[in-house]
């Protein structure tokens, strides 16, 4: 692969010119650094790299976190504990910059009813957002544009987009695409799990209703696109993604995918759609789901530890309350000490190496999906994501290569959605 | 909404995780749905669970083919083994009393690992509701993750919430 071999050439470059070193200015060769003060000096170099750097993850299911009674985003938590994986004091250790939140709203009945609830739940997610911005406006930030979040690291807060997961909450009402926008929404995942009205789903057991977007989810991207927000998606089918090239006047993104090529799922991404973002001018941000990026791994002791406890109790029919929570209980702790185990960073980087190879390195970037299911064995929540880059370098990555993946790609996409945005409005007011 | 319009909504409603599809949930979630009305004086409660979580909740196997819910043949303890459980991590509480909690309908949707148990409940109450006390815990005993999203609609009011092993309960008043 293109970056090891750039690797391997520095390091030789490096041997070489040390060998010279040692020549011209002493007779007494430098002991070789140990392994581990090299690791050291490594984690030391990514470490800088990363807190120079933009660092932006587009997709987090963290509004519907925000609905839960007395979850503080200024408080830490343990993601083993509490499930959660983002909150403010752990984007900052992690050194996590720019977070997009995304409001999801599950797919429910396509009527006015279902709707209009779809509604009221996305608006109080992104209120919820916005309330928790203002309660903790010391730490955070709330960003419209592409330039805030680099204005807001400045003055050492986060910055916090608004996104919303799943087109349902639009119902059939394209006015509400800008209500969002007024709210702060700065891109819409036109699709979840199962068909919507703008489009099909990538997941939808029942297959595909439109063969890509509908005439309506058509309205919306162009209505998006009018009015400067990005186009998602991530969850659609594969139609959907050529139907969005093919409608949307300004490039679009995947926020929370990966690479097909690498691992064979819907979600992910083939190298022929990869191509056409690239041409595109789009994004696709990789994703810490370990499904997406390897496959399910044996688990023989696990596997053996269960049916040793199944065959070791009676049916659940003949026992007590006391005597099922128990073995519930028994079941639990062989989850804990034997779990299944998740993708590593080394997973994760790979899929960055498969995307830069196939669509450029201007065209991957990352979106973890942080409570939303998101969190690999090294990148488990928001404190952990400084590991992605620590990987980056030891693979090769440069700073200005970092910089793209971490936050200048996405922004560059946010940016171009903006300048399509301003002609199309321009032109409409001409 | 009638009982049966919510009812029909429920079983549309994508219990999928948020990432879906794949060799297991990658997020441990269920939905919950109550609703209310002064005119139609019922109470209906929804549920919607992984099937996998219910039989491993159940009889301690995602795979067993043992419960047959919704099946002609469903066993003739299954709906008590699920009540048994559901009577000690759900409950609903209006105007400060407990709801008795009787199973209208169950229905199964999905495929694979995403197969859903939609359980359906109705309680007669009359007006008004002032207050509407929550504890949904549901397989939290079995998922230190697991996150219970909660829709409410009481007489046109709209507020949702999550709750989990943090926050198992919550009382939201009217």
């Amino acid at each position: 692969m293109l970056i090891r071999q750039t690797v391997s050439i520095v390091c030789l470059l490096a041997l070489f010119l040390g060998a010279c070193s040692s020549e011209t200015e002493t007779e007494v060769a430098a002991p070789e650094p140990s392994a581990e003060d090299a690791e050291a000096a490594l984690i030391a170099r990514a470490m800088e790299i990363h807190d120079r750097v933009l660092t932006a993850d587009t997709h987090a299911d963290t509004p519907l976190r925000m609905i839960e009674p007395g979850f503080d985003m200024a408080e830490r938590h343990d993601p083993n504990e509490s499930g959660s994986k983002v909150d403010y004091p752990r984007m900052k250790e992690g050194g996590l910059d720019a977070i997009f939140f995304a409001a999801f709203v599950a797919q429910g009945i396509r009527d006015d009813d279902g709707k209009s609830r779809a509604k009221a739940l996305g608006l109080q997610m992104i209120d919820a957002v916005r309330d928790s911005i203002e309660a903790n406006s010391d730490a955070v930030g709330l960003a419209l544009n592409p330039d805030d979040a680099y204005e807001l690291e400045k003055a050492g807060k986060r910055a916090i987009y608004l996104a919303i997961e799943n087109g349902y909450p639009i119902g059939d009402d394209v006015s509400n695409v800008e209500l969002y926008f007024d709210k702060g929404v700065r891109y819409i995942t036109l699709v979840h799990a199962t068909n919507n009205d703008l489009a099909d789903s990538a997941t939808d057991p029942k297959g595909p209703e439109h063969d890509g977007i509908s005439p309506l989810g058509a309205e919306v991207v162009a209505e998006m696109n009018r009015l400067g927000i990005m186009v998602d998606v991530s969850h659609g089918s594969d139609e959907v993604f050529y139907d969005a090239i093919e409608m949307s006047k300004a490039p679009i993104i995947a926020t929370h995918s990966n690479a097909r090529g690498l691992v064979e799922h819907k979600r992910n991404m083939t190298d022929d759609m990869l191509k056409k973002l690239a041409e595109n001018g789009g994004v696709v941000q990789l994703t810490m789901l370990s499904d997406y990026l390897r496959d399910k791994p044996e688990t023989p002791e696990r596997d053996a530890a269960f049916a040793e406890l199944s065959a070791s109790t009676k049916p659940a029919a003949e026992m007590t309350l006391e005597e099922r929570a128990a073995v519930r209980k028994a079941r639990m702790e062989i989850n804990e000490k034997y779990p299944v185990a998740l993708a590593t960073v080394s997973d994760a980087v790979d899929h960055i190496d498969y995307i830069v190879s196939v669509a450029g390195i201007d065209h991957v970037g990352i979106g973890c999906d942080f409570d939303g299911g998101g969190g690999i064995d090294g990148v488990f929540d928001a404190s952990e994501v400084m590991n992605i880059t620590i990987e980056m370098v030891r693979r090769g990555y440069t700073e200005e290569q970092i910089a793209k993946i971490w936050g200048g790609n996405v922004m560059r996409v946010f940016r171009d959605v903006q300048a399509v945005a301003t002609e199309l409005q321009a032109e409409e007011a001409a | 909404m009638s009982p049966r319009r919510l009812g029909q909504c429920l079983l549309l409603l994508a219990l999928w995780s948020f990432a879906s599809v794949g060799s297991a949930h990658p997020l441990r979630l269920s939905l919950s749905q109550i609703e209310y009305s002064d005119e139609q004086q019922t109470l209906t409660v929804s549920l919607r669970l992984f099937l996998m979580d219910v039989r491993e909740a159940l009889v301690f196997d995602p795979d067993s083919t043992e419960l047959k819910f919704c099946q002609a043949d469903e066993a003739e303890y299954a709906e008590r083994l699920l009540l048994e459980y559901l009577n000690e991590f759900f409950y609903i509480r209006v105007n400060g009393n407990p709801v008795d909690l009787k199973i209208k309908s169950k229905q199964l949707s999905g495929e694979g690992i995403n197969v859903a148990l939609a359980i359906e409940f109705e309680h007669r109450q009359a007006p008004p509701l002032t207050s509407l006390e929550i504890k949904n815990a549901v397989f939290t005993d079995l998922f230190f993750d697991q996150s219970n999203v909660v829709y409410v609609h009481i007489n046109g009011e709209d507020r949702s919430l999550m709750l989990g092993k943090d926050t198992p309960t919550h009382e939201l008043r009217f």
